[in-house]
């Protein structure tokens, strides 16, 4: 195979290491035996959250992180990792809000407890809502690693894995700063001997979904966008679902074609409702923007004062001061998740 | 005529550059703005591509948020996630990319990933390329919209997250390995801008009325390219400013912000 290189060089006066080429988490060869490994029985997965992170989740692992923005973001899971702790994290996601937000606040707050050493990503922000400051205050001191790629070839990079192959050919990073300093490689297509850019597979250890329906066994439906859940879901080592509702396997096999993640890739299956609150959940409720507003002021007061006095009172208040997920919903409301159900419309999903 | 405010003036400039029965890759805010006014007048069947994994929704229940948002994902065609979204893209579905950034240079090059030159502690971190990069790779025509600042035109970007026409010489974009056209229109309040199809270098193809070529040229930090014939922009009409008041925008969540000088 040859190396190829666009013209990038000639445009950029950016400094940069470069970075070794190599994965960031389990290499192909290990994931495919895990997989092999792995009891394939259709079998009862469910348990408690707290038992599924318990189980899996480990310090230094590469975190695949579903959802898109603010959109089925499995903030139920993070606030579990964050109670059960989790150090040196490699953090793989294409877009994300809230998520990768509180674990670097859990970070700031107590790194012996959560921190992150590294990123792998294409965008960390809120939308209409505004810039992620925590990201921006370890990015912009170095204090974590990035490495960055677009939309398509952060969820491309998981998807490589669920097809068993070490890397994708894409047609886009190249010509851009991303090609220098991403792991990713410009070669000579050997069909058409013209340039194209080649991605690694994103391996993570532990993929973390939130799905609108799952049977006991993980076989899962989403509904609305399928944002990457079902490809990170496909590409980690061990992937921990929570579901908005577990539903009958029967009708899992009344409508296979709804199945987007296939049961011997799930490791543990827990109903949480409203599991991705306060992002939105198609078919059961839409984001709630005052509590993201809420949360992201807290973070941009510290970004800018460095006091963690509010900070910590969040934390304390919604995620160490909780038991599980139901606690947290319990300090929420009823009418704030009506006012949600409502904004969310309604949206037909099947269930039966 | 009525007063209008520059996110109106952008929004209706962009809605202007969309042509009907076209597929446009829309980003959050402004673009969505300026497609749903283009279905709303002159452009009916104009379909959006939303990267969370939607293809031509009925945006029935408001605007969208959020280009992941339930309410971009209603009565859609086609329902899938980011890799069958972008696909699209890749294949050839997607006439037009709508994006946004923090820089731009001479040949349409767009940065929002990092202010500074050292990528591993840069002055400041961006949120990222999100979509914009693979937008900007293979969508067809890429449009960009922009604050029209000379902190913003710039010689040299700090880093090239959307790639445009590279340092300009014919090849970049095939060498690149990338498949779209290129950068195609940059919208600001005050000027709108093209590309010189030989040098392509960014031209100026219209001015806001009773601003002048030379003002343009002051806020913009390389050399533009202005030709002869440099038209006045159309102006949003009372109707079009309804619209995008109290039809499409009627939350005020984007139109009504305040620019941060």
């Amino acid at each position: 195979m040859n190396s190829a290189s666009s013209k990038i060089k000639n445009i950029s006066s950016l400094e940069y290491k470069e970075k070794k080429l190599e994965y960031w988490g389990p290499t192909p060869d290990e994931s495919r035996k895990l997989m092999v490994n792995k009891s394939h029985a259709l079998k009862d997965k469910t348990m408690t959250l707290k038992e599924a992170v318990a189980k899996h989740v480990r310090n230094g692992i590469n975190l695949g992180i579903g959802g898109f923005v603010n959109t089925r973001v499995p903030v139920a899971i993070i606030h579990e990792i964050i109670r059960h702790g989790a150090t040196d994290l490699t953090l793989s996601f294409q877009s994300n809000s809230i998520c990768p937000e509180l674990l670097a606040g859990a970070m700031i707050l107590d790194p012996d407890r959560v921190s992150i050493k590294r990123v792998e990503l294409a965008w960390w922000g809120y939308e209409i809502i505004g810039i992620a400051p925590m990201v921006r205050y370890l990015a912009t001191n170095g204090i974590i690693e990035m490495d960055d790629y677009t939309n398509y070839g952060m969820s491309v990079r998981f998807k490589a894995v669920s097809m068993g192959i070490p890397f994708i050919p894409v047609r886009d990073h190249g010509g851009s700063d991303m090609e220098l300093v991403n792991r990713g490689k410009m070669i000579e297509c050997p069909f058409t001997g013209k340039n194209v850019y080649l991605l690694p597979a994103c391996h993570p250890d532990v993929g973390i979904v939130h799905t609108t329906a799952a049977d006991m066994y993980g076989n899962a439906r989403i509904f609305g966008a399928y944002c990457t859940c079902p490809e990170i879901a496909m590409a980690a080592n061990a992937t921990i679902m929570t579901t908005e509702k577990i539903i009958a396997s029967e009708s899992i096999r009344s409508y296979p074609n709804l199945t987007e993640i296939p049961f011997p890739v799930v490791d543990t299956v827990t109903e949480v409702q409203y599991g991705a609150y306060p992002g939105a959940s198609y078919g059961n409720y839409w984001f709630d923007m005052d509590h993201l507003k809420m949360f992201r002021s807290i973070c941009e007061d510290f970004r800018k004062t460095g006091s963690k006095d509010a900070l910590k009172k969040y934390y304390d208040e919604y995620i160490f001061g909780c038991e599980n997920h139901d606690d947290f919903i319990d300090k929420i409301g009823y009418k704030t998740i009506k006012k949600l159900k409502e904004m969310d419309g309604g949206q037909p999903i099947i269930l039966t | 005529m009525s007063e209008y405010t520059p996110f109106e003036m952008i929004a209706f400039t962009g809605s202007r550059i969309l042509e009907d029965e076209k597929i446009v890759f829309v980003g959050t805010g402004l673009p969505i703005i300026a497609a749903m006014h283009a279905q709303l007048t002159h452009a009916p069947n104009l379909y959006m591509i939303y990267e969370a994994g939607s293809l031509a929704p009925i945006l029935e229940m408001g605007m969208p948020l959020s280009v992941g948002d339930t309410r971009a994902a209603r009565k859609a065609c086609y329902l899938k996630g980011l890799c069958g979204a972008f696909e699209l893209t890749q294949r050839g579905c997607a006439d037009y990319a709508f994006i946004g950034g923090a820089q731009v240079d001479m040949y349409g090059n767009i940065c929002s990933t990092i202010e500074g030159h050292n990528y591993d502690k840069p002055g400041i971190r961006f949120p990222g390329s999100g979509g914009a990069g693979a937008m900007a790779a293979n969508c067809e025509k890429t449009i960009a919209i922009m604050a029209l600042e000379k902190r913003r035109f710039v010689k040299k970007l700090d880093f090239v997250t959307s790639i445009g026409f590279g340092d300009g010489s014919p090849d970049y974009r095939e060498k690149a390995g990338v498949l779209g056209s290129g950068p195609y229109r940059i919208i600001t309040n005050q000027a709108l801008f093209g590309f010189d199809e030989e040098t392509k270098r960014m031209m100026l193809l219209e001015v806001k009325p009773g601003r002048t070529p030379a003002d343009i040229q002051e806020l913009v930090d390389f050399e533009l390219i202005i030709p002869p014939d440099v038209k006045d922009m159309v102006e949003p009409t009372d109707e079009d400013l309804r619209l995008l008041r109290d039809v499409i925008d009627a939350e005020g969540y984007f139109l009504k912000r305040v620019i941060k000088k």
